[in-house]
């Protein structure tokens, strides 16, 4: 059933007024008749809304640093923000030689009531001196929480004189909750610090390989970037850096030799992948492994860039591979999951690449969002000039990089690369909307009420979002499958990746469970009515149930 | 017994604890028609939802009041009212809970005196706020939970005649706990109200229509009329007394109180059942002691293994004592206890049992893994009974877990778990029983080669680093 204006008011005229007015710029339904569309997004959640966004120290550590693992991540607060982002989001990481992964481990100063009221430097200062010897990590990331910047701690200071006394790359991020509107804010703060620190402080000033990238907005969530790499990889693409899934700092800090950037995850990192390009003139290219036409499309987008022919001969090769080998196991999930419809609802960009991948399986998005996405995330960029900065976004300064006098250089001719801009998405993104069907809805920072109305109204046969919202549709009958964490399954990317997606979601249909848990609208009518004698005005009245 | 302090690390390494409004917001979600807000960042209630919901498997439905950089200068209290109008409209609750995190608390608000406010600023009747002060860094999840529970009552209560009736105050028991209790109260024929009872609200079966607000909870009367009960009984021996309900009610409106352990464990179920019984004049019924008698032979049957373990115990104070006077009872001696908590009462209760250790044991409070860890090596522990973090001790010690307490996040059905009264004991100690036996049969082999082909030069158990400490 397709949803019209008039019922979207009625889900919205629940609402105090006020709410209402805000709530309704947050959804819409796509019309690709219409030349643009305008969703308001990045704005303050609205009080008690019970909305699914996290908080800049969950962006910051728990997003963006967190899976960098050679790294010790010390969250200098109370232990609660330590405890809560302790390998929640499922990013994995394998050591490399010499064996450095410490994810594992959760870290804290663990602040009590009289840090708060004395202040809590020296602790983080013995706390850094304890971890460098315990550890011995290539470089300490200091997360702080809530009450750092209210009682005025100096990390900034704490981490610069930690380094000198080390010798140790260690910084400081001020990525205290109350900052910005959502983890959106975090992201950013991460960014302009790795960037600013560690993005560079390496000494490489060629890259390895003919071809040699980074993945940026990849997390490795359920092993998704190693999927990545390996086709990459069977391609004759050298991986640099992740960021920053199975990440490391030894990795990073040479990511400036890379020739191209792809970018995942635009939302969490294109602050990194636009000041690559002004610093070190590296062009990134927006791409989606989730998916298997997405996935075929990147990699043949991204060896149009390089222009090589060989290489573009080995992508197709290595397509052609990969697809005879997932293509049958494929069918006897597509026969599952054919003609069904999902919501897809996660962050900032999952919402987009799954739709793909469910339409391959024959899956209608009904309906999509993100928690914390920008305008941009939704409209594409070319809506980036018309963004006003409001307090919130103001708050969370942009670094200002300038190009790198003995590092810049441009990969390809600035001819080409205007050429390829017409062809790639090189230092673009379209955004989500422009994919969705028409009809479909569009929400911005969906909220448990308004989760269960259009689920009455829209009746998805999958709902795919986290555990925070998840129970609610089970609980209402219908199945889920968890796309931040993927219900500790995955990888979910490439190929292989597009295998295991059918098989979980095939598997949330078939399972004889539901055939005991009927949604109502599966067994009960949804209209009820009596027939009656034909009488001059009405025939039949219908009751609605 | 050595008690060590954590004083010279600063650093916590692998938290045993979370922080107190995680805490404050379990008992809310045991009352009728209840919602709770966090005031402060709004990402404490994600993360907090995220947490609970991944436990219980069920909707944890918590607002927040989104505090932001502008309310960490000018105060919070409108986007608070902003919350709660909000909350009533979508959730019509009859009772909203109000928690604090670190931010509200740094900045100072007046959580209580805004929620006064609101009720009379808004013109509401028919409505009730309770206001927690919770700050991230004032104690655990352990005090936030009493807390809570102490504020629920004390918001609640009202003067009222004798009813007769019975009070029981639990901790943080599972949903399969509470309904234990639960069915005891009522085979030993007592009128009750049990606070907070999380039992259906929070273990919720498939049902028509959903709701937003699970049905079940301690209903909103029930708490009022908690004054004019005969007694309480409060499963809180490790409860200091500024944040014990049952204090509050003994004080304040002179309800006798019986601080019980949880009734785990032959001794303490008895004396729940025997105190039942002389509140109610009423005997225990044959099924209860059926059941009785089922856990010995249980414990008859079992000891045989159970004193082969040597055992690690962290989680929540209440619930690790009662863990510990169970495994003791059947002859595994706790060789490390420990808890997140700053507790002193513990320290205290656990004398009696640890005495009675045929070695020594080590008492660890305010600890963290790393800790639990070292203290695991040194007294040879074989076996770890607690939350789920404690999956840390199987991954780097190859000590095997026995899931139990809050939070599980790596195993379905924390919200199932019974582990009280005897039948629920009876669970338990098969669940420990079999663990042990488990393990031992997994590590046989390589349990034989150490003790006897190590210095014959045959190269290293291929199986060595999934194999846990000789079992003794």
């Amino acid at each position: 059933m397709a949803i019209n204006e008039k019922m979207l008011e009625e889900i919205l005229n629940k609402y105090p007024a006020k709410v209402k007015r805000n709530r309704k710029k947050h959804i819409l339904i796509r019309d690709s008749a219409l030349e643009t569309q305008e969703i308001e997004a990045n704005t303050r959640t609205i009080p008690g809304i019970v909305t699914n966004r996290g908080c800049a120290f969950a962006g910051c550590k728990g997003v963006v640093l967190g899976p960098l693992k050679d790294m010790v991540h010390i969250v200098h607060g109370p232990i609660g923000c330590a405890y809560y982002s302790w390998l929640t989001r499922r990013n994995k990481a394998r050591a490399d030689e010499p064996k450095k992964n410490f994810l594992a481990y959760c870290v804290s100063t663990d602040m009590q009531e009289s840090d708060i009221v004395f202040g809590g430097e020296k602790k983080l200062a013995r706390m850094i001196d304890e971890v460098v010897e315990i550890f011995k990590p290539n470089a300490i990331t200091i997360s702080a929480t809530c009450p750092v910047g209210l009682i005025g701690d100096d990390i900034q200071a704490v981490a610069k004189a930690a380094r000198a006394k080390h010798g140790l790359n260690i910084t400081a991020y001020s990525c205290e909750g109350y900052k910005g509107v959502s983890q959106s804010a975090g992201h950013h703060i991460a960014n302009n610090g790795l960037m600013e620190n560690i993005i560079g402080e390496g000494d490489w000033e060629e890259p390895p390989s003919k071809y040699t990238i980074n993945i940026l907005g990849e997390y490795n969530i359920g092993g998704d970037s190693w999927e990545v790499e390996r086709i990459l990889n069977e391609i004759g693409y050298e991986v640099q850096a992740v960021m920053t899934g199975n990440g490391s700092y030894e990795k990073l800090k040479n990511a400036h030799v890379a020739q191209l950037n792809l970018v995942q995850c635009h939302r969490s990192i294109n602050y990194i992948a636009t000041m690559l390009e002004t610093k070190y003139g590296t062009p990134w290219l927006k791409v989606n492994f989730i998916g298997i036409r997405a996935t075929i499309e990147s990699l043949r987008n991204m060896a149009r860039y390089f222009g090589d022919e060989a290489l573009i001969k080995r992508t197709e090769e290595v397509i052609e591979k990969e697809l005879a080998e997932i293509e049958p196991q494929l069918e006897p999930y597509r026969k599952i999951c054919s003609g069904k419809t999902a919501f897809c609802f996660v962050g900032g960009s999952r919402g987009h690449h799954y739709q793909g991948l469910y339409e391959e399986l024959g899956v209608t998005t009904v309906l999509a969002g993100y928690e914390f996405a920008h305008r941009d995330d939704y409209e594409g960029r070319d809506v980036l000039p018309n963004i006003k900065a409001d307090a919130d976004s103001k708050n969370i300064p942009d670094l200002h990089v300038t190009p790198d006098e003995r590092r810049y250089r441009l990969k390809i001719p600035a001819e080409r690369m205007e050429e390829l801009k017409q062809e790639i998405p090189l230092s673009n993104y379209k955004g989500m909307i422009d994919d969705m069907t028409d009809g479909s809805i569009v929400v911005d920072d969906l909220n448990h009420y308004e989760t269960e109305e259009f689920i009455r109204i829209l009746k998805p046969d999958i709902f795919s979002s986290g555990i925070k919202d998840k129970y609610i549709p089970q609980k209402m009958g219908i199945p889920t499958k968890q796309l931040h964490n993927y219900d500790y399954s995955g990888p979910y990317a490439g190929f292989r990746g597009a295998v295991n997606f059918a098989r979980d979601v095939a598997m949330g249909f078939a399972t004889p469970t539901w055939n005991f848990i009927m949604p109502p609208w599966k067994n009960q009518p949804l209209l009820e009515g009596t027939v009656e004698d034909c009488t001059a005005n009405t025939c039949v009245e219908e009751v609605a149930t | 017994m050595a008690r060590e302090k954590t004083t010279y690390r600063m650093v916590n390494e692998n938290p045993c604890n979370m922080c107190m409004p995680m805490g404050g917001i379990l008992p809310f979600k045991g009352i009728e028609e209840s919602m709770v807000i966090i005031h402060g960042s709004q990402g404490c209630s994600t993360y907090m939802r995220r947490h609970i919901a991944e436990h219980y498997n069920e909707p944890i439905d918590v607002g927040s009041s989104s505090l932001n950089e502008k309310g960490t200068v000018y105060g919070g209290a409108q986007n608070l009212f902003q919350a709660l109008d909000n909350i009533r409209k979508v959730y019509r609750p009859r009772l909203i809970g109000i928690l604090t995190s670190c931010l509200a608390e740094t900045i100072g608000e007046d959580v209580e005196g805004i929620a006064r406010y609101y009720l009379k600023q808004r013109g509401l009747e028919g409505i009730s706020l309770v206001a927690v002060s919770t700050p991230g860094y004032g104690g655990t999840h352990s005090e936030g939970y009493w807390l809570a529970v102490k504020k629920i009552v004390a918001g609640l209560a009202e003067t009222t005649g004798k009813h007769g009736g019975i009070n029981v105050i639990v901790p943080n028991l599972s949903p399969a706990d509470i309904r234990e209790i639960k069915r005891i109260l009522n085979l030993m024929g007592v009128r009750y109200t049990l606070v907070p009872d999380i039992s259906d609200t929070l273990d919720r079966p498939i049902a028509r229509p959903y709701t937003k607000i699970p049905p079940g909870g301690t209903s909103i009367e029930s708490v009022r009329r908690m004054p004019g009960a005969a007694a309480t009984i409060q499963f809180g021996v490790t409860v200091e007394e500024k944040l014990s309900p049952g204090h509050y009610l003994q004080s304040e409106f002179g309800v006798p109180l019986y601080n019980l352990p949880v009734p785990m464990g032959v001794e303490a179920t008895d004396r729940l059942v025997d105190l039942l019984a002389q509140l109610s004049g009423n005997s225990a019924p044959q099924i209860l002691n059926m059941e009785r008698g089922r856990l010995l032979d249980c414990m008859v049957d079992s000891h045989k293994y159970n004193a082969l373990g040597s055992g690690a115990l962290f989680g929540d104070p209440e619930l690790v004592y009662a863990v510990a006077r169970t495994c003791a009872e059947n002859g595994l001696y706790p060789a490390v206890v420990a808890t997140g908590s700053g507790n002193a009462i513990l320290e205290e209760l656990l004398g009696p049992i640890l005495a009675d250790s045929p070695q020594q044991a080590r008492y660890l409070n305010e600890a963290d893994f790393t800790q639990i860890r070292e203290a695991c090596r040194e007294t040879g522990v074989n076996i770890a009974i607690g939350h789920s973090d404690g999956k840390y001790l199987t991954e780097r010690e190859g000590i095997p877990l026995v899931r139990i307490g809050f939070p599980i996040h790596d195993r379905v059905g924390g919200q199932r778990l019974l582990s009280v009264g005897y039948t629920g004991t009876t669970m338990f100690l098969d669940r420990v029983t079999n663990t042990i036996l488990e393990h031992k049969h997994r590590n046989y082999r390589a349990a034989m080669y150490r003790k006897f082909y190590r210095k014959t030069g045959i190269e290293e158990c291929p199986h060595e680093k999934y194999c846990a400490k000789e079992v003794r």
